[in-house]
């Protein structure tokens, strides 16, 4: 069942709008929010349960506590670099509620106690970039931002920044790098962003659906956002649902749904005559879920990392029968080779490894050993690298070759049957 | 300070420390690429890897700080496995060149391959394919494929020469260090990238093709390039020197030395030297050229002149000035010093205007013995015709006395004696030559604009004849001089 916490005027032409956001109770949290201490504000939110929407699922009121607590200058940063393939909710966020982000963000960095925040975008999103843009001029005009906002005493300046588009700017470090005008690379943790981040200030990054959900959070109270959801995963979260199904879409449900329900009732179902073979639940370098696995998840972050996979950004990508995953996997692999930044020697060099070894399945010029192989490459990359783009890349393969290596084997007996694929195109 | 235990040998380290550090202030085996002492942390060659107890993750060593009480390994099966594969990840798109790369002998893939590889390699794909020869400035070349991009040589000139010409081109396999357009790596401190570069892509113009590693032996020395004084390592076998790189000297020069001092072997070897004594133009036999200058100087007596430059040791000094004062009972002692104009200059990092090893030793000498004089009062001297005799201790390094031919224009209208380590057209119109010891070729003692007084060691021997400035005040005192063998030591 869908929960409208944050979508709830997704439909409505007007809620891109200064004026129409605010017809619907617009700012009114926003207005409440400056009364409040912003001790008040970061207890609420760690209360809430909420976990950060990006992809690594990390408590945002925690987060923010890990500021350093004097006067220090420091960033808020809304990551909306949305790079993880099958993703795209932050897109219908920015094209449908601009206002509602700004009014999030206002209210972390009130939180927080930062001057200053930037958006980052990712630079194909010519159109988010401009409605987002259109509504921060609004927000300046009507005193929302700039100088002593609503007569708070609260300053507070924000901007848009565009990426150049790589996957690595999405890791919160490459995309501080970036935006110090630094190759988007991840930096070296010890320090962390919260110590040490953009400029070397104590920095917090969080994703776009994370600052849009402070609004409803401070407007209702925690207990009523951890009424949606499961203990562990309060609230809603949207969900880009791709692939196999009837009706595509972003979809907001409360954590915890069934993930053949959101396939099956909001997805519309597969294709006739469609079996499922497997499901990709949070991204593409979430580990992938077979069909009968599928039908036991539910959407939340405990059970599906039970099942050895992960939430991740909540891009749910469904495979039916008419696709070969030696063919998929193929494509996910050169997708990450070609984003690897190259900093660290087991992602550099293992991405590419794995690329190559996968089109050589692909090709059917591999033997049943070079799939331990993968295997064992892909198990070598894994925890030993700055960020975490060398497991994102580890994970699908050691996934899709250990819980599909019946197909894979019969693939190089048989050699490719689907006729030209995703990946040969690629290469 | 804080306590911790590494591969069950407890050790205390400052605050603050790292993991890396411990390792090496207890001397233990670990690997790395990427980092270096005098260069930030860039944690991303991930060989450094330990396992610490209680924390399922690997963790690099370089970058993380020793907690109190931490118990950290690096000799479990996980840590050893980790380092393996992180080596063969390094090796997998590397050409295995070794037979024709300079690197070989000396290369940090070889040592950790004999270390912790020696496996059977699996990759059975294709190569990636970069660029080879790329020529990066006037001292270095770069071979991007050999390249394993520790991004030392970046972090170098980004945080000592501040030049930042190198950088980091594209992305994943694909990546190259490279320099930007019309921003050749010209700095002059350039061959340091080479001497931290781990593998074979960065290459010294100067030294490759020219001898294979192992063929070589080396002696710790200081540089006699500059008033500085680095600490180095001279490089050589039996054709010659071969090159210099520096030693680790805190007070001095830190991890660096710049590509001037790389310079100063090529003097020493036979190509240049004054290899004989010489009258005019003409070979005269050692034992006869040492009676001859003997005799004149004696015969001089205290009207007997010493011209000296700041080029020699020490106890060379010491030597000369006592036999002038003492024996010949002579204060006719004059210093010559060179460069006036960019004497005091300074670069900022280890450059120094004065180009003499010594001038601060040379200076306390002459303080002692109340000399004072200057190359203009010998001159006036001679002129007159108050001087009639001259022993000049003459540089070593005659491409810094730029008013060589002047002088030596001046002195030839007089009995003089030049020491020289050198052979210079000029120097026959003197009336008498001998050869004298280079750097390489003494021991002894240099004192830096500091006041830091450093050593220098013989490490080889090319002329028989060349005797220190101590050999030839003996001489002068009657001692027999026995000609050395010609030898690399």
């Amino acid at each position: 069942m869908e929960s409208k916490l944050l979508t709830e005027h997704y439909d409505k032409e007007s809620f891109r709008t200064l004026k129409g956001y605010q017809e619907l109770g617009g700012y009114e949290v926003l207005k409440k929010a400056l009364k409040m201490k912003p001790a008040e504000i970061i207890a609420t939110v760690k209360e809430s349960g909420l976990r950060g929407r990006g992809g690594a699922g990390f408590s945002t009121g925690t987060k923010w506590s890990f500021l350093p607590k004097n006067d220090e200058d420091r960033y808020l940063l809304c990551n909306a670099d949305e790079g993880e393939p099958g993703t795209f909710k932050d897109r219908l966020m920015m094209e449908r509620a601009p206002h509602q982000l700004i009014e999030g963000m206002i209210i972390s960095a009130y939180a927080i106690g930062s001057k200053k925040s930037y958006i980052y975008i990712r630079g194909e999103y010519t159109y988010p970039i401009r409605v987002v843009e259109q509504a921060l001029r609004e927000a300046y005009d009507a005193g929302l931002l700039g100088k002593n906002i609503l007569g708070s005493g609260f300053s507070h300046d924000m901007d848009v920044y565009r990426g150049a588009g790589a996957y690595i700017c999405g890791e919160e470090t490459g995309m501080i790098s970036s935006l110090e005008g630094l190759k988007g690379q991840p930096k070296l943790k010890p320090p962390f962003p919260a110590v040490k981040g953009y400029l070397k200030k104590p920095t917090i990054v969080n994703n776009v659906e994370t600052l849009a959900a402070v609004v409803p959070i401070i407007r209702d109270g925690a207990q009523a956002y951890r009424k949606f959801g499961t203990e562990k995963s309060a609230g809603t979260k949207l969900f880009s649902l791709s692939g196999d199904v009837v009706k595509p879409g972003n979809y907001e449900v409360t954590l915890g749904y069934k993930l053949s329900d959101l396939i099956n009732n909001e997805g519309g179902g597969l294709k006739s005559g469609r079996k499922l073979k497997a499901v990709i639940p949070g991204g593409s370098s979430a580990p992938v879920l077979t069909a009968e696995e599928a039908a036991k998840a539910t959407l939340d972050y405990e059970c599906l990392q039970q099942m050895g996979s992960m939430l991740g950004s909540g891009a749910v990508i469904v495979i039916d029968d008419s696709h070969s995953m030696v063919d998929l996997l193929s494509t996910i692999m050169h997708f990450y080779h070609h984003e690897s930044c190259g900093q660290c020697t087991p992602c550099r060099e293992g991405t590419g490894w794995l690329d190559k070894m996968l089109h050589r399945i692909l090709l059917g010029e591999a033997k049943s050993q070079d799939l331990d192989q993968v295997l064992n490459v892909a198990k070598n990359m894994m925890g030993r690298t700055i960020c975490a783009l060398s497991d994102a890349a580890a994970l699908p393969a050691i996934s899709f070759v250990s819980k599909f290596r019946d197909e894979f084997e019969r693939h190089l007996k048989e050699g490719f049957k689907e006729g030209k694929s995703h990946a040969q195109m690629h290469h | 300070m804080l306590k911790c235990t590494i591969n069950g040998k407890e050790i205390e380290v400052s605050s603050g420390a790292t993991i890396m550090e411990a390792y090496h202030k207890l001397q233990e085996e670990i690997a790395y690429y990427c980092w270096h002492p005098g260069l930030s942390v860039a944690g991303v060659c991930r060989m450094c890897m330990v396992e610490i107890e209680g924390n399922p993750k690997l963790q690099i060593a370089c970058n993380t700080p020793v907690a109190e009480g931490m118990k950290i390994t690096n000799e479990s099966e996980k840590v050893k496995e980790s380092v393996k594969w992180t080596l063969d990840f390094h090796l997998i798109n590397h050409p295995l060149d070794c037979p024709i790369c300079d690197q070989a002998g000396e290369c940090g893939l070889q040592e950790f391959y004999m270390t912790y590889g020696k496996y059977n390699p699996e990759m059975g794909d294709r190569k990636v394919k970069k660029h080879k020869v790329v020529d990066l400035g006037s001292q270095v070349v770069l071979d991007t494929e050999r390249c394993i991009l520790c991004s030392r040589c970046v972090r170098f000139t980004e945080e000592v020469t501040k030049t930042n010409e190198l950088g980091i081109f594209n992305r994943g396999d694909h990546s190259e260090i490279g320099t930007f357009e019309n921003r050749p790596l010209n700095n002059k401190y350039a061959v340091n990238t080479v001497d931290i570069c781990p593998v074979g892509a960065l290459t010294s113009k100067d030294f490759r093709f020219r001898q294979r590693a192992w063929y070589l032996k080396e002696f710790e020395t200081t540089c006699n390039g500059c008033s500085t004084g680095c600490r180095v390592n001279v490089f050589h076998n039996q054709n010659g020197l071969f090159r210099v790189k520096p030693i680790y000297d805190e007070a001095v020069n830190g991890h660096w030395m710049c590509d001037e001092g790389r310079d100063i072997y090529k003097h020493i070897n036979l190509d240049q030297r004054l290899r004989h004594s010489k009258a005019g133009a003409q070979q005269v036999p050692l034992e006869k050229a040492l009676e001859t200058a003997k005799q004149a100087l004696k015969a001089a007596g205290s009207s007997a002149a010493l011209l000296i430059t700041a080029q020699y040791t020490q106890e060379e000094n010491q030597a000369i000035l006592d036999f002038f004062s003492n024996e010949l009972k002579s204060s006719n002692i004059f210093y010559w010093k060179n460069n006036e104009e960019t004497f005091e200059d300074f670069d900022g990092l280890l450059i120094r205007g004065d180009k003499n090893p010594n001038t601060q030793g040379l200076m306390n000498l002459l303080k002692e013995k109340s000399a004072s004089g200057s190359w203009k009062d010998l001159k006036a001297k001679v002129e007159s015709g108050q001087i009639k005799t001259v022993l000049v201790a003459g540089p070593e390094m005659l491409s810094v006395y730029p008013d060589l031919n002047e002088k030596v224009t001046v002195l030839s209208k007089t009995q003089t004696i030049w020491l020289s380590t050198c052979e210079h057209e000029f120097f026959d119109q003197l009336s008498l030559q001998l050869p004298v010891s280079g750097f390489a070729e003494k021991n002894g003692t240099y004192v830096n604009y500091a006041g830091l007084e450093r050593k220098i060691q013989a490490g080889v021997k090319f002329v028989a004849e060349a005797l220190t400035l101590q050999e030839i005040v003996s001489a002068f005192r009657g001692a027999n001089v026995s000609k050395t063998n010609e030898v690399a030591l």
